[in-house]
C-alpha cells in the first residue's frame, strides 16, 4: 500500500505557483490566443524573445513564460517563497533530501530574483523563488474601483491557479512536496486496486490545489494549466469566447467534483490544454483529504460530459 | 409587448410507463409540485412559481411519448375566435369539457399536420405560487430538487414542419424567430416560434416519424442553477443526454437528460427577448453544429434521433 500520506512539514514557506515557461509552436499565434482568447495581459519579452504574461489581478511581473520551440509543452514550474531566507532554508532542506539544485542568477526571468532550480521523480523542473517585481495589477493600491477593463477581454481570467502534471514517481513526488516543501494533500483519486494513489492534489495555500500530480510512464508531462475566473457565469463565457474564436474544447462546461471544479478545458494553438475554472473551497492542513475510488471518480464526470471519463488518459504535451 | 391571443405553453400531457417512478421523478429530482390526482389516475404537477394548477400532466401508458400540449388562450372570447379561425383554415376541431382535466375549463383539440395533439384553453384555477399576492416575498423556501421556475416550451419531431409552422403562424398567430435551414439553404430543418417575448414558446424539427416529442422544456432562472441541475442529475444517476452547454438558437443555455420513461427533458435558463418587428435569424445547415451545440460544434446523433 503507497497511499499513506507523508508528513507535512511544519513550516509553509511556499506562497504559491508563481510562474510557468510553456513551449508553444509560434508565439504570435500564442500571443494572439492567450491575450485575445484566454484574456491575459502582455509584460515583456527578453532578449531570448519569451513572451511574458499575467493574469489581471495578478500583482507580479509575470505568471506565464511563452518560449518558442518544436515541441509543446511545460519547461518549468516555479513556486515563490515568502523570502530570501526561507529560499536558503529550503536549499538546505533539499540538499538534506538528497535533491539536485541548481542556483539560476536574478533577472534570467525578467524581473525576478534567483531561483533554485530542481528536477523531481515525475519528471518535471520545478523552481522556487522569492522575489518578483511587483507590477501591480492596473488599479490604484489607494482606494482601487473593483475591476479593471483588462478583465472584459477574452476570458478574462484573473489569474494563473495551477498545473495539472503527469509522470511516474507519484509516491516520491508526494513525499518531497510534503515532507520538504510543506504541500498538504487536500484531494487524491486512487488506483483501480485502491492500492496506489493515481492522482494527487496538492496544496501550499487554502486553495484545493497549488500543484496536482497524475501517474502516468511518461516522464514530465503537461495535463493543463488552470486559469481562475470568479463564476460559473464566466466559465460558460470562457466557453463562448472558445467556440467564437474556434478555439477547439476538450471537455466543458462540466462540473468536476473533484475540488468542485466548474470548468472548461481547451487547446492552445501548439496543443497545450488550459483551463478555465472556478469553485473550489477553502482547505487546510489539518482536514482529512477527500479520497476519490477510481470508479466514482469519473462517474459523476462522466454522467456529465460523455467523453470526460476517456480524458482521464488523454493528449499530453 | 402585451400578450394577447395565445398567452403561452400552458401544460403538457405526457406518458410515462411507471406511474409512482416518475412521480417520485417528477417530483423529487425535477422538483415539481404535486397538484392533485384525477379519477382516470392522472397525476397533475406544477413548477413552483407557475400560479395555474398544473403545467404537467403524466398518463400511465405502454408507450412514452406526448399525448398533447396545450396553450391557454387571453380569455373565453379568444377562444372562440381561433375556434373559428382554425374551423375556416380546414382544421378538424373537437371540444374537450370543462373538468375533463382537473381545475381546467373546455379545450379545443385539433390535431397539426406533424400529427402532434395540439390544444387550447382559456381558464385554469389560479393556485398561486405558494406566495400571497400582498406584498409576497421573493421565492418559497426548502424546494425540492432542480425546482424550475415553469414549464416553458416543447420541441416536437415530425414530417410536415411547413404545414404546422404555417398553422402556428397564420392562425395562432405565433411568429417565426429563429430557424435551421437543410443543406438545399431552403428547407426548414428547424423553426423556432414565439407566441410572446420568448425566444421561442414551440419549436419543430423535421422527421420521418410524425407525432413524436424531442423535449419538454423547464426554466431555471441562472447558468448556475443550469450547473445545479446538472449536480442534481448525477447525484440521482438520471441519464444525461447532453450538456451542460450553449445553444448558438435562441442562446439558451443548457442540460438534457432522460425521465424514467425515455422522454427527454431540458433545464435551461437565457435566451432573449423576442419583438414581432425583429427579422428571424437563420443558421445554414453548414452551421448547424454550433446552431446546436455552440461549445462542441457539432451535432450528436443521439440528441438528433432519439424521440418518444
Amino acid at each position: 500500500m503507497n497511499i499513506e500520506t507523508p508528513p507535512v512539514a511544519a513550516e509553509h514557506p511556499v506562497m504559491r505557483a508563481g510562474h510557468v515557461q510553456l513551449r508553444v509552436h509560434d508565439l504570435d499565434e500564442s500571443l494572439h490566443f492567450y491575450t485575445q482568447v484566454l484574456g491575459l495581459v502582455e509584460t515583456g519579452r527578453d532578449a531570448e524573445q519569451r513572451l511574458y504574461l499575467k493574469g489581471w489581478d495578478e500583482r507580479d511581473h509575470a505568471s506565464l513564460v511563452l518560449r518558442r520551440a518544436k515541441e509543446p509543452g511545460l519547461d518549468l514550474l516555479g513556486f515563490k517563497l515568502r523570502s530570501e531566507a526561507a529560499l536558503q532554508r529550503l536549499h538546505d532542506a533539499l540538499r538534506a533530501a538528497d535533491v539536485d539544485c541548481r542556483r539560476i542568477a536574478a533577472g534570467e526571468l525578467l524581473h525576478t530574483g534567483e531561483r533554485l532550480r530542481f528536477d523531481i521523480a515525475s519528471g518535471h523542473t520545478i523552481e522556487l523563488y522569492a522575489q518578483k517585481v511587483e507590477l501591480g495589477n492596473g488599479l490604484p493600491f489607494d482606494d482601487p474601483p473593483a475591476w479593471h477593463d483588462a478583465g472584459e477581454r477574452g476570458a478574462g481570467v484573473s489569474r494563473f491557479d495551477h498545473a495539472v502534471l503527469y509522470g511516474p514517481g507519484l509516491q516520491q513526488v508526494h513525499k518531497l512536496f510534503g515532507e520538504v516543501l510543506g504541500f498538504h494533500l487536500s484531494e487524491r483519486i486512487l488506483e483501480a486496486d485502491a492500492r496506489d494513489n493515481f492522482a494527487l492534489w496538492l496544496s501550499t495555500s487554502s486553495k484545493p490545489a497549488d500543484v496536482v500530480f497524475v501517474r502516468h510512464p511518461t516522464r514530465g508531462r503537461l495535463h493543463r494549466l488552470a486559469f481562475r475566473v470568479e463564476s460559473a457565469e464566466q466559465v460558460l463565457r470562457a466557453a463562448d469566447v472558445f467556440s467564437m474564436n474556434r478555439t477547439q474544447i476538450d471537455v466543458g462546461p462540466l462540473r468536476d467534483p473533484v475540488a468542485r471544479r466548474v470548468s472548461v478545458q481547451a487547446f492552445d494553438p501548439s496543443g497545450n490544454r488550459v483551463e478555465v475554472f472556478c469553485g473550489g473551497y477553502d482547505s487546510h492542513p489539518d482536514a482529512t483529504p477527500l479520497t476519490w475510488s477510481w470508479k466514482r471518480a469519473g462517474a459523476p464526470m462522466a454522467l456529465r460530459d460523455q467523453r470526460a471519463r476517456e480524458r482521464l488518459f488523454p493528449e499530453l504535451t | 409587448m402585451a400578450v394577447t391571443g395565445v398567452l403561452r405553453p400552458g401544460h403538457v400531457a405526457l406518458r410515462v410507463l411507471d406511474l409512482d417512478d416518475s412521480v417520485r421523478f417528477y417530483r423529487d429530482v425535477m422538483g415539481l409540485i404535486e397538484t392533485g390526482r384525477d379519477a382516470l389516475g392522472r397525476v397533475y404537477l406544477k413548477a413552483w412559481d407557475e400560479r395555474d394548477h398544473n403545467s404537467v400532466l403524466l398518463r400511465q401508458a405502454d408507450v412514452a411519448g406526448m399525448d398533447a400540449l396545450a396553450f391557454k388562450v387571453r380569455d373565453a372570447r379568444t377562444l372562440e375566435r381561433f375556434g373559428a379561425r382554425l374551423q375556416e383554415y380546414g382544421v378538424a376541431t373537437e371540444r374537450v369539457p370543462r373538468g375533463e382535466m382537473l381545475e381546467t375549463g373546455e379545450r379545443l383539440r385539433f390535431v397539426i399536420p406533424t400529427g402532434h395533439t395540439i390544444e387550447l384553453y382559456a381558464e385554469k384555477t389560479d393556485v398561486g405560487n405558494g406566495r400571497p399576492y400582498l406584498n409576497p416575498e421573493p421565492w418559497l423556501p426548502n424546494l425540492k430538487g432542480i425546482a424550475p421556475v415553469r414549464f416553458d416550451h416543447a420541441l416536437l419531431y415530425g414530417c410536415d414542419v411547413d404545414g404546422s409552422r404555417a398553422l402556428f403562424e397564420d392562425v395562432l398567430d405565433f411568429a417565426l424567430v429563429e430557424r435551421v435551414l437543410m443543406a438545399d439553404d431552403r428547407t426548414d430543418l428547424a423553426v423556432f416560434l414565439s407566441c410572446s417575448n420568448k425566444a421561442h414558446d414551440i419549436a419543430l424539427v423535421r422527421h420521418d416519424e410524425d407525432d413524436k416529442l424531442h423535449h419538454i422544456s423547464f426554466l431555471l432562472e441562472s447558468w448556475e442553477q443550469v450547473v445545479r441541475a446538472g449536480d442534481i442529475l448525477a447525484l440521482n444517476a438520471v441519464p444525461l443526454d447532453i450538456g451542460p452547454t450553449r445553444h448558438g438558437v435562441t442562446r439558451g443555455a443548457t442540460i438534457y437528460a432522460f425521465d424514467r420513461s425515455g422522454n427527454r427533458f431540458e433545464t435551461f435558463c437565457g435566451g432573449y427577448e423576442y419583438y414581432p418587428d425583429m427579422q428571424p435569424l437563420v443558421w445554414t445547415s453548414d452551421e448547424a453544429g454550433p446552431a446546436i451545440f455552440f461549445h462542441d460544434r457539432r451535432l450528436n446523433d443521439r440528441f438528433l434521433s432519439v424521440v418518444t
